[in-house]
Formats: C-alpha cells, structure tokens, sequence
C-alpha cells in the first residue's frame, strides 16, 4: 500500500521509459475491469462493453525504474475486431485476458495470440491472464492448463482477480520486465520509433551523465524464471496489503 | 621572695629617710613630688605611696651624694640632666607599683636602715630639694617648651601646607563645578545624540527589513533578468518574491493611499517581473524547439511519443507564464509548430517505413486493404493523440481523472475557473498539433475512397470514419481541425457509397428481363443486388449498436444527435437500394408481360416483393420500408385475389350464369335469362360438380408458382369463400318463386353440392364460422 501511494504521489514526475501496452482477450472477460483495477485500484461495477478502444495511463516503479505504461484496452467483440487490430501496432507488451470460468474464452486464446504475433512488433510481449480468480466454484480452466499453454507459446502466464484486485499488478510488472530485459539484451531499441518503448526524461538525463545505460538491479537476472519467480513471490504480498 | 629583700633593703630605708625630712616644707605645696610628700606624711609611712615616694627622693640624692660635684653638675647642665630626671621619674612611677608589695612586708628593718643613713645626703635634700625640682621641673618644661614649640612650627607648616592645599582644592573644586557645568551640555547632547542614534539605528533597521522585503537584492535581479541564469529555483524563488512584493505593495499603498517608494517599487518591480516573463518565454521558446525535435544532446529518431515529457522547470515556467496568456501563446504557437512538423515527420515514417527494421510493417503496405489501410493510420492517428494529450497535461500539470486527478483533486475544485482555462490551452494544442496530420490523412482516405468499387467496402470505411470521428469529438473536441477532417471524410465516403449504390440502382433500372425466362421468381441481378443491401445492412446493424452501446454510456443528449443521422442513413440506404429493385420488378415485369402474355406477371410481382420483403425481415431498424411493402404486397394480393376468383369460376362453369345474375334486371325473372335457363344452369352446375372433383379445388397450378406458401393458400381460399358467397346467392336466387323456377329444388339438388352451403364448404374445406 506504501509503494502504491509513493507511485501514486510522483504521477507527475518523471519517467525512465514510456511503454504501451495493449489489452486484448474475448469480450467478457474482464479486460476493463482489470485495467481499471490497475489504474484506480478499485473494482468497476456495471462495466460495459468497451467502445473500440479506451486509453488511460499510470506510471509504475519497477527496481530504480520509474515505467510510464499508456494502456490501450480493446474492445473484446468481434465486430470491433477491425478497429482493435489496428492498435497492436506499436505495442511493446501485451497483456491477453481470458476468463477462468469461461473455457470459451480461453479456447479462442490461440486466435488472439495469432493476431498478435502477426500485428505487432516482434518483440512484443505478451503475459496471459487468467482472470476471476476470486470465483473459484466456477473454474473451468485449471490453472496448470493454463500453464501448459502458456509454456508452448512461450508466453507469460498468471492468474488475477479484478474484484478483489489480487495479483493485478503483477501481470503489468511482469510486462514491463521482460521489456526492460530485451532493451538490456539490446533486441530491443527505445530510441527507434515505433517499438512502443521510448526513454522518459529521467533516463535522458541519466544518459547524459552517463554515456551507457545501466540497469543495475536487474543485471545478472537473465533467466525468465527467477524474475517470474521472484515476481510472484513479491506481488501477491503487495496485491493482499491494498486489500485492506 | 625573701632573697631578694636584703638587696632592695637599703633602698626603702633612704626612702624613709628622705620622707621624714622633707614632710615640714608646707611652702611647696605646688610642687607634685612635694604634694606626694605630704600626702606621704599625712598618711604615715607605711603605706605604700609614701613608701615609694622617700624611695625615689633617696634613689634622687643617693645618687647625689655620692658625687656631690657633680649634682651641681647637673643643675647648671640642664638640657642632659632633665632627661636623665625624666627617666629617673619614669622608673619612680614604675617602681612604686611593682615594688609596692615588697615594702609591705619589710617594712621595720628598713625603717631602722633608713635611720641609719648618712645624714649629708639627707640635709642636701632638705635644702636643696625644692631648688632641685623646681630646677628639675624648669627644665623639663624648658624642654616641653622647646619641644612643643618645634611641633608648633611644624603644625604651622602644616597649616600653612593645608591652607595652599585648601585653596588649590577650592580651586579645583570651581574648576571640576565649571567643568561639569560645560560637561552637563555635552551630557545632554551625548544623550541626545545616542537617542538618535538609536532612533537611526531602528530606522535603519526598520529600512533594511523595509528593502529586503520590498526590493529584490543584485543577485534576485541577476536571476529574474540575466541571460546567463537559466530559469530554475532561484529564479522562481526571485519571481515569486517580486510578485509578493507588488502584491504587499498594492496592499500597503491601499491603506495609506499612493506613496513615492511604493510607486518607484511597483514601477521597478513590474519591469523586473516583465523581464522574468520575457526570460520565462525565451526559455519556453528554445525548449519547445528542441521538445520533440529530437535534437536534445544526440541524435535520435524522432518517435511521436518518445520523450514526450515535461521537466518539473518547463511545467514551473508554463504555469508562470499562465499570467501572461499573449506571451504563453506565443511560446505554445512555437511547440505547436515544432509539434506539428515532428508528428507529421513521425506520421509519414509509420505510413511508409514503420517500425524498426520495417516491423512493425509500413502502414502504406496494407493500401490494398482499405480498411486495415484507413483503420491503422485512424488508431496510430488516436494514439497520437492520446500521447499528445498525456504531454500537454503534464505540461500544464493538470491531472488526469484517474490517480492524478485524484490526489490533486480538491485543489482542483478550488481552481475550477483556471481548469478550465487550462483544459481550453490544452485542447487548443492538441487540436492545432494533430490538426496538420489532417491533410496526408484526407489525402490517402479520399485516394482510397475514389478507387473503391465495392459499396460495402465502401460503407464500412464510411462507418470506420463515423466511429473515429466521435471518438475524436469525444478526446478533441468537435470544433478540432481532425473533427472537422474527419467529418469531411465521413460525407465523402458517405457520398462515395451512395454514389456507389445509386449507381448500382440505375444499373439494376435498365436492366431487361429475359423474355425466355419462363421462371417467376426473383431474376439474379435483384437477388445479387439484395445480398449487397443486405450485407450494408448487417454493417449498419452493428455500427448500430456501437451507437445504442454509446448512448447508454453518454448522455442522453448526444443520444438523439449521434443516432437520428444514422437512422436517416439508413432510410435513405434502403430507400435508394429498395425502390429501383421494386421498380424493376413491377415496370420491367409489364414490359415482358406486355410482349409475352403468358407469363405470369401478377405471381412475378408478388414473388419479387415478397423477396424484398424477406430481406428486411431480419432488421428491425427497416420496418418503415417493410410496412410499405406490405401494403404493396397486400394490394397485389388482393388484385391476385380477385383474378384467381375469376380463373376459378370460369373453371367451374358458373361464371356465364354468374355475369347475367349479376347483371339481370330485377325486375325480369332470371329464369327468362338466355344462360340461366333451366337447362342451361343444369348443364353449369353439372361441371360445377365435376369440377369440384377435381384437383384444382384444393390445389391451385398457378397460385403454386408463389414463392410463399402462405400466400397461395390464403389467396386460393379468398377466391373460394367468394365462390362460396356467389353460390349461395345462386341457389337463393334459384329458390326465389320471382325467378320463376320450375323444381327449384330438384334443378340444384341433381348435382353436388345440391344447393347445400355447408357441403360446398366442407368440400372447400372452409369453416362454417366464416359465414
């Protein structure tokens, strides 16, 4: 809870890097719900179906990182599906929603990642999200399902609830990571237009200083498990203190 | 004790001696030794005083005796025998007390001594005795006399030394009064002085305060006005002084009324603060330049959104500069241009290069695809946007409605006015930043809308530029130049696509039926022609709850607006699709049925309508022109209605009989009739019966060529229900004794139905309720 109102208090202060993601996933399954959790961390009762495309923003710290994230969540319909298409492009990350208690939803997961691979940049990436997690008597998609599935499609995965707001922040911390790993790696390149990641003042500044980037804390964790790892293990703890 | 007494002995006896003799001289009775003596004679010997006194008249002339020369010596040396006397007289007076004891307790023998003495010292002392002392004496007070007369000269110096002193102490005294008296004035203006000085001092305090606080030091000006100094903290920290300055100034000046140094202060402080604000946008100027140009330390490439960031100073300087609304609109017109030229570079690099190393693909690679073509430059368009937004927010720090909304939030509501003042500049430039992008936008829309052939393609790019056009009204505003764009935009393909079907309608007008084509449906070209309305349909049907999905969420005021033009597109769609399909069905169908009477025109039409019909049963938004078809359609049927009536009674034979029982005279018995008599209405009513046999009674061959079902029984039974009717006003006419037929009975009963209604109808299959 600390942490959020530090981050919440310095909204308007500088940023390292500027990434966009884009909220995908079928209708229904909470897409809305779980960014308006992760914005205004707070549930959004009688949520309607997205219009096309809704924008909102927030800036998180991740390490030493101050990481402004600008949000694009989609329209789940299918009939907006021409319009949403259009916003993978430029996406640094992606977060793909489906509904534990919809097999559905997590059925046409495929078609989705499909889309994504083939719109965005290659370096997108995407975290799965199984979401509802507080309606547990309603699962139908177990969780190491899910999980496999992630694995072959080497995508993220883990498990929310917009209602409560349990492990929401997770899923964008996540994100962020592995983007901030692959510009590390040098596969990916902030200052190229069109990557949907771009330097932040504060890391201009730093630059300046300092002829190369350095990303200290996050140097030597190479391997996706151990930051996923230690993602979960740090998450949950902050997810259950803003409960209360 | 007692071995001392023998040596004092002697001593006392010549003392007892010496008593004796001189106690009868009366005559010196002044004389003190003499005075003791008699008193030491009166009082007897034995006491001690007189005891004493003889011991010392013998030590006297003891000493005498045993040099009598020399006493005479002594007398005429007076100056060296009055102090030996002197300190003779001294011990006496010591003796006679310490030793006064002793002569108590010795008293006889010495008595008896002394009477023993030698006698010449004794006689000399009766003689010479008073001699003696008074010589003694004369002397002693010569040399008091002498003594005293020294002190007397040396009192007298000192008398006169005091007197010298007294009077240079007097002097000095006047001298110290006059000094004081002159010394008072200076104290008096010493005091004087100090007040002043300290009164100064206060002033001075009092001015210092008074200039710190009303005027800026050297270094605040250097800071408000140099060149050098580059805005940050001291130089805000020296605005905001200068404006609490004016501030406590105007205050000041309110109360006592317009002074010099508060006129001087505003005037100085107001040049100073004009100064701050010119550097104010000098600074914003170059910042703005450099903001987005990519031009900051290195070289980058220019990204709509990268770096899109307002240092805390920039955001300090617009908010300042807010106080000079001309100077910070010029600033802005300047990031507005370097806006505007980034965004449009930006804009043209995604259309035709796209991301890094080509992936993202250019957004000119998917031309072909108008609507991917013209749906990603609207959403790179609206991120655009929304970037563009998040910067001129932080820029003019207002917080979004959201976490920052939140935190900032009553101090918001105090600010109401200046928010909005606020959102105004930031909806400006937004709008102006984007607004250049308008024009390569139009351009590739407009290309792509005059290339297209397909009317639903161009419907939907028609509806893709609706739906952006209100999110773009709902995020800049309608009066934005991209609104305003994409309006344009919007009634281009809108009139791309009517243009487009109108066309296809004319098409469809000149076209010819096939005269060989015995077939009584809808010909293809209608039907093709359908398909498309209703593809455009199911396009506007769900463009159609984008609106009723945004009206539950908007107000019901924009409801209204946003959703009658497109009811009316929709009726003008239909009616431009559906009205030369009805004309071809119904002018088209006369033509061929004029050159090719056989076919079946009236089955044609009814078949075609109720075609067009079908297609719009799905959407409920058509029922306008549905309930226009049906009326058609009705009419139609009814005209069918009416032809198949008479098909069918010629086919029974009735109808000659029929014509001239509707036609007859009533005055004229039908019976006299050519065709209705007897034998002739037998004969009628005989292939009546026969008839009734047949197939066609249930099943009508030409009713069968409709498409609907429905219609052809419906239709059928109509006919037959009037057959029925004219049947039964047969037989009542038949019966009727002024038709003057013979076996009224007998003629209707021979054949079927023999004149029973309710069989004719339970052969029809009718119920009887229809009566």
């Amino acid at each position: 809870m600390a942490d959020y109102d530090a981050d919440a208090t310095e909204l308007l202060e500088t940023y390292d890097f500027l990434m966009k993601y884009i909220i995908i996933g079928e209708a229904g399954t909470g897409k809305s719900c779980l960014l308006h959790q992760f914005t205004h961390n707070s549930f959004k009762d009688h949520s309607q179906h997205t219009i096309g495309v809704e924008f909102s923003s927030r800036t998180v710290k991740l390490g030493e990182k101050r990481i402004k994230l600008q949000l694009w969540d989609t329209a789940g319909q299918e009939r907006f599906r021409s319009v949403t298409r259009s916003y993978y492009r430029g996406a640094a990350g992606a977060i793909l929603v489906y509904d534990i208690t919809n097999r559905q939803s997590f059925q046409n997961l495929s078609r989705w990642l499909a889309d994504a691979r083939a719109l965005a940049s290659p370096n997108l990436v995407v975290v799965l999200v199984g979401n509802k997690s507080d309606r547990e008597d309603e699962r139908e998609v177990e969780w190491a399902e899910a999980s496999r599935w992630a694995a072959e499609h080497d995508v993220h995965f883990l498990e929310t609830s917009s209602l409560t707001g349990d492990n929401v922040e997770a899923p964008f911390l996540l994100c962020a990571r592995s983007i901030l790993l692959s510009i590390e790696s040098g596969s990916l390149d902030p200052d190229k237009a069109g990557s949907g990641v771009s330097y932040g003042d504060r890391a201009l500044r730093r630059v300046n200083s300092s002829s190369r980037l350095s990303f200290g804390s996050l140097s030597g964790r190479r391997k996706k498990g151990t930051v996923k790892l230690r993602l979960k293990d740090y998450v949950p703890g902050t997810a259950n203190s803003e409960c209360c | 004790m007692t071995s001392s007494s023998p040596s004092t002995s002697p001593l006392v006896s010549r003392r007892a001696v010496f008593g004796s003799s001189s106690s009868p001289s009366p005559t010196h009775g002044r004389n003190p030794v003499s005075l003791r003596l008699y008193k030491v004679l009166g009082a007897g010997f034995e006491d001690e005083p007189t005891k004493e006194a003889l011991r010392t008249l013998s030590e006297l002339y003891g000493a005498t005796s045993a040099s009598g020369a020399k006493t005479t010596l002594v007398n005429g040396k007076t100056a060296k025998g009055e102090t030996q006397v002197d300190s003779d007289t001294d011990d006496d007076d010591d003796t006679e007390e310490g030793a006064s004891e002793e002569a108590k307790l010795s008293l006889g023998p010495f008595l008896s001594d002394e009477v023993t003495a030698p006698t010449g010292a004794a006689a000399h002392a009766r003689k010479n005795l008073r001699r003696d002392i008074d010589v003694k004496l004369a002397g002693s007070s010569r040399k008091f006399l002498s003594a005293l007369g020294q002190v007397d000269q040396k009192l007298d110096a000192l008398q006169a030394y005091i007197t010298t002193m007294r009077a240079q102490c007097d002097q000095a005294h006047t001298q110290l009064h006059t000094t004081n008296e002159a010394c008072k004035s200076l104290l008096d203006q010493a005091g004087n002085l100090r007040q002043e000085r300290d009164t100064v001092a206060t002033q001075q305090t009092i001015l210092n305060l008074f200039v710190s606080r009303f005027t800026l030091t050297s270094e605040e000006v250097i800071a408000l006005t140099s060149r050098d100094v580059l805005p940050g903290k001291r130089f805000f920290a020296a605005m905001d002084k200068a404006v609490k300055i004016r501030e406590d100034c105007r205050v000041l000046m309110s109360v006592d009324g317009p002074t010099k140094a508060g006129v001087d202060i505003i005037a100085a402080t107001s040049s100073n603060l004009e100064q701050a604000y010119d550097k104010i946008f000098r600074y914003l100027t170059s910042e703005f330049q450099a903001i987005g140009r990519g031009n900051r330390d290195w070289e980058r490439s220019v990204d709509p959104d990268a770096n899109l960031e307002a240092s805390p100073t920039l955001k300090e300087a617009v908010r300042r500069l807010r106080d000079r609304p001309e100077l910070l609109s010029d600033a802005l017109e300047v990031l507005s241009q370097t806006r505007q030229s980034t965004l449009l570079a930006t804009f043209l690099d995604a259309l035709t290069r796209g991301g890094p190393s080509g992936l993202p693909r250019p957004i000119e690679l998917h031309a072909h695809d108008p609507l991917r073509y013209i749906g990603d430059m609207l959403a790179w368009l609206h991120q655009a946007i929304a970037a563009e937004r998040e910067f001129m927010e932080s820029l003019f720090e207002l917080g979004r409605d959201g976490i920052g909304g939140r935190m900032i939030g009553s101090a918001r509501k105090f600010e109401k006015g200046r928010m909005g003042e606020v959102e105004e500049w930031i909806g400006d430039m937004v709008d102006k930043n984007v607004g250049k992008l308008s024009g390569p936008l139009k351009l590739r829309v407009q290309q792509t809308l005059r290339s297209q052939e397909s009317p639903i393609l161009a419907y939907k790019v028609s509806n893709l530029l609706k739906f952006y056009e209100l999110t773009m009204r709902r995020t800049i505003g309608e009066d934005a130049v991209l609104s305003e764009a994409l309006r344009e935009m919007s009634d281009v393909s809108d009139k791309v696509f009517f243009d487009a079907i109108e066309a296809q309608g004319r098409a469809l007008l000149r076209l010819l039926l096939n005269l060989d084509d015995t077939a009584l449906t809808p010909p293809a070209p209608i039907q093709e022609h359908m398909q498309m309305l209703r593809d455009i349909l199911s396009v506007y049907e769900s463009s159609r709850l984008d609106d009723s999905g945004r009206t539950e969420a908007e107000e019901s005021g924009e409801d209204g607006k946003s959703k009658s033009p497109s009811e009316f597109g929709v009726e003008r769609i239909l009616d431009v699709m559906v009205d030369p399909a009805l004309e071809v069905c119904l002018t088209a169908a006369e033509e061929k049925r004029r050159s090719r009477p056989s076919w079946d025109q009236a089955v044609f039409v009814l078949n075609s309508l109720t075609y067009l019909q079908g297609v719009l049963e799905s959407y409920a938004f058509a029922s306008t022109k549905r309930e226009s078809l049906s009326a058609m359609i009705e009419d139609k049927v009814n005209q069918l209605v009416e032809e198949h009536y008479h098909d069918v009674l010629k086919d029974t034979g009735l109808d000659t009989v029929i014509i001239v029982l509707q036609a007859k005279d009533p005055g004229v018995p039908l019976s006299r009739l050519d065709a209705a008599q007897p034998h002739e209405l037998s004969v009628a009513l005989q292939k009546f019966s026969s008839w009734l046999s047949g197939l066609e009674v249930m099943h009508s061959p030409r009713l069968a060529q409709l498409t609907v079902q429905r219609l052809h029984s419906k239709i059928h039974q109509t006919a037959l229900a009037r057959l029925v009717k004219i049947y039964q006003r047969l037989c009542e006419e038949v019966r009727r004794p002024e038709n003057r037929y013979e076996a009224a009975s007998t003629l209707l009963g021979g054949q079927r139905p023999f004149g029973q209604i309710h069989l004719l109808k339970q052969i029809f299959g009718l119920g009887d309720e229809d009566e």
